[in-house]
């Protein structure tokens, strides 16, 4: 049995109705109603909550259970403070359909949201995803990620290919058709644009795929790597590895492709960039204590500074969204596992344990969930997880996928943000 | 109607109302700067032709080997020269000396384990270890170009140390 060199090991627990710690939030016990259904409606009903209750199970901020539609006016019960019960009704409307939703809180019997949201069957799967962050925003203060979506890489013989799927890794297709070796997909921040690795035309060159095109376009083509992309907060750089000079160094380059500035230097190295939800420091991993570890500069540059004090092969850093925390891979005993840390490198904690290689830790949107690759079913594929290791949940099926990346939650959250 | 959160203990509210804080003012800050429209493509895209018609991936998985070249392998997350690596590098030295027309890409090769991005670097750093024992040889640089394929082409698709030992490598195509 392989040793485990990481002190802290996350707990998980599942007695939810005492409102417990998991996923370093609370889990809310939700009591989700059998939906109701108009004439003709009745599977579109059933679809849409099975659709909505495998959002609330994804979410990680739901214990779910579920219950018949109540018959009369809700009693509230205060001892069940804290519990909320959703109910549902699908109704024929027009040519298409129209879900209702509502969200009662036991403990006062008063309603806490509701909303109506005309859809079709074709548009029946979006529509849950939305209700589903309509609620968790509604219920937490912070909205929910089932409408985001994912990159990855997708094997298919010696070619990989970029693809997207919704957040749950349904509906996937792929971006690039190249017929060559697409890697380590990256959103921009504004979510209708993919950095990433391409060798079409020979040389591992960075690429920006147009979402809304359907287009890619040359980015960095210097002579040596262009590899391992990350946006800046702001969009208006593009953090990579390049070797133009040598030896494989962090540069900014300029979202225009006009500007490049090298921030390491050293002749080792220096490679998978990761921006600080600030913008003002990044991690990276460097070899240059002789294997690889983990590493935080300022934007600039300077301060370069060693923050993994455990462990001999640290990999892949990504910061949080909230900024709080630092998730990376880590070999140890000869597999590799997957690591949270505060940001200052205290605390590191191991969250997946003896199944395979886990790899490529990339953090949702609302840092409540960690996708990553795993080796546990046999070739790699994509996972999903709480960030303290529970509800694992394998996304693709059938070849091989890795290189996970997370969507943004999309330009009208990023307006808000501006306005506010 | 009260709109406070329903589902959050104390303690969660007062965690999560930290968070918004901090997160509120580093996103105002930026704010101020961040432009939220799309930048234009690049310029690039008009001075661009249009990417030669991919190959077909052929049948097997290693490229063809430049006739006379041999295969210098390396240690694991290692570019060191290895003594095995300085005979077969050697022998490169002379072939090519002996054959002044010929020019070869050296690729730089990685076993499975560890990123994808890490292992670019790597590949890029053994290709340059074996052009530079190459140069210091007396091969001229200019005959001589790299390229790093990381993990992604390896050359024996086992999952053992049998198949790494092969895929950490540098390996000599013709040009």
């Amino acid at each position: 049995m392989a040793l485990l060199v990481w002190p802290g090991r996350a707990t998980t627990q599942t007695d939810v109705r005492i409102g417990v710690k998991a996923s370093g939030t609370l889990k809310s016990p939700l009591l989700l109603e059998r939906f109701r259904a108009g004439a003709g409606a009745e599977t579109d009903a059933r679809n849409a909550h099975d659709v909505v209750r495998h959002d609330f199970d994804l979410s990680g901020v739901f214990a779910v259970a579920d219950v018949e539609a109540l018959t009369e006016k809700l009693t509230p019960n205060p001892a069940e403070q804290g519990t909320v019960r959703v109910q549902g009704n699908v109704e024929m409307a027009g040519p298409g359909l129209q879900f209702s939703g509502e969200v009662l809180d036991i403990g006062s019997g008063e309603s806490v949201f509701k909303r109506s949201y005309p859809t079709t069957r074709g548009d029946l799967r979006r529509t849950m995803h939305k209700f589903n962050d309509d609620v968790i925003e509604a219920l937490t203060g912070e909205r929910g990620i089932a409408e985001t979506k994912i990159a990855f890489v997708r094997v298919s013989g010696r070619v990989k290919e970029i693809w997207v799927a919704d957040y749950d890794g349904e509906n996937g297709r792929a971006l690039t058709h190249d017929n060559s070796i697409a890697l380590s997909p990256a959103w921009a921040p504004w979510g209708s644009e993919i950095a990433f690795t391409t060798f079409k035309r020979g040389n591992p060159d960075l690429y920006l795929f147009d979402l809304v095109r359907g287009a890619s376009y040359p980015f960095s083509t210097r002579p040596g790597l262009n590899t391992a992309p990350c946006y800046s907060p702001d969009g208006k750089w593009i953090a990579c590895t390049l070797t133009r000079d040598g030896n494989a160094e962090i540069y900014l380059v300029s979202r225009d492709a006009q500007t490049a500035r090298r921030l390491t230097r050293n002749g080792r190295i220096d490679s998978s960039p990761s921006f600080s939800p600030t913008g003002n420091q990044i991690a990276f991993t460097s070899d240059r204590s002789g294997s690889p570890q983990i590493y935080v500069m300022d934007t600039e540059g300077s301060n370069q500074r060693l923050i993994t004090l455990e462990g001999k092969y640290n990999d892949s850093p990504q910061w949080s969204p909230k900024g709080d925390r630092i998730v990376f891979a880590s070999r140890h005993d000869a597999v590799f596992d997957v690591i949270v840390m505060d940001a200052n490198g205290q605390n590191p904690v191991q969250i997946t344990f003896q199944a395979g290689h886990n790899e490529n830790p990339r953090w949702s949107a609302d840092a409540r969930k960690i996708y990553f690759s795993s080796t546990r079913s046999g070739q790699r594929q994509i996972f999903i997880m709480n960030p303290d290791g529970s509800d694992v949940v394998q996304l693709t099926k059938g070849g091989e996928s890795f290189n996970p990346a997370a969507g943004p939650r999309g330009k009208k959250r990023l307006q808000a943000a501006g306005s506010g | 109607m009260q709109r406070t959160p329903r589902i959050a203990t104390l303690a969660l509210a007062a965690l999560l109302l930290g968070m918004l804080a901090g997160l509120g003012c580093s996103s105002r800050k930026q704010v101020t700067t961040a432009d939220t429209t799309p930048p234009p493509p690049p310029p690039t895209e008009t001075t661009t032709p249009p990417p030669p018609p991919s190959e077909p991936p052929s049948e097997t998985t290693a490229e063809p080997t430049a006739a006379g070249l041999e295969d210098a392998f390396f240690d694991f997350d290692a570019a060191e020269i290895r003594n095995d690596a300085k005979d077969a590098l050697t022998n490169n030295g002379r072939y090519l000396q002996g054959h002044g027309s010929s020019n070869v890409v050296i690729e730089g090769h990685c076993d499975e384990r560890g990123s994808v991005e890490y292992n670019l670097a790597l590949g890029e750093r053994r290709a340059r270890a074996a052009k530079d024992f190459l140069v210091s040889y007396g091969v001229p640089a200019t005959r001589l170009t790299t390229i790093s394929y990381g993990k992604e082409r390896p050359f024996d698709a086992g999952h053992d140390e049998s198949a790494w030992a092969k895929n950490r490598r540098a390996h000599f195509v013709s040009k």
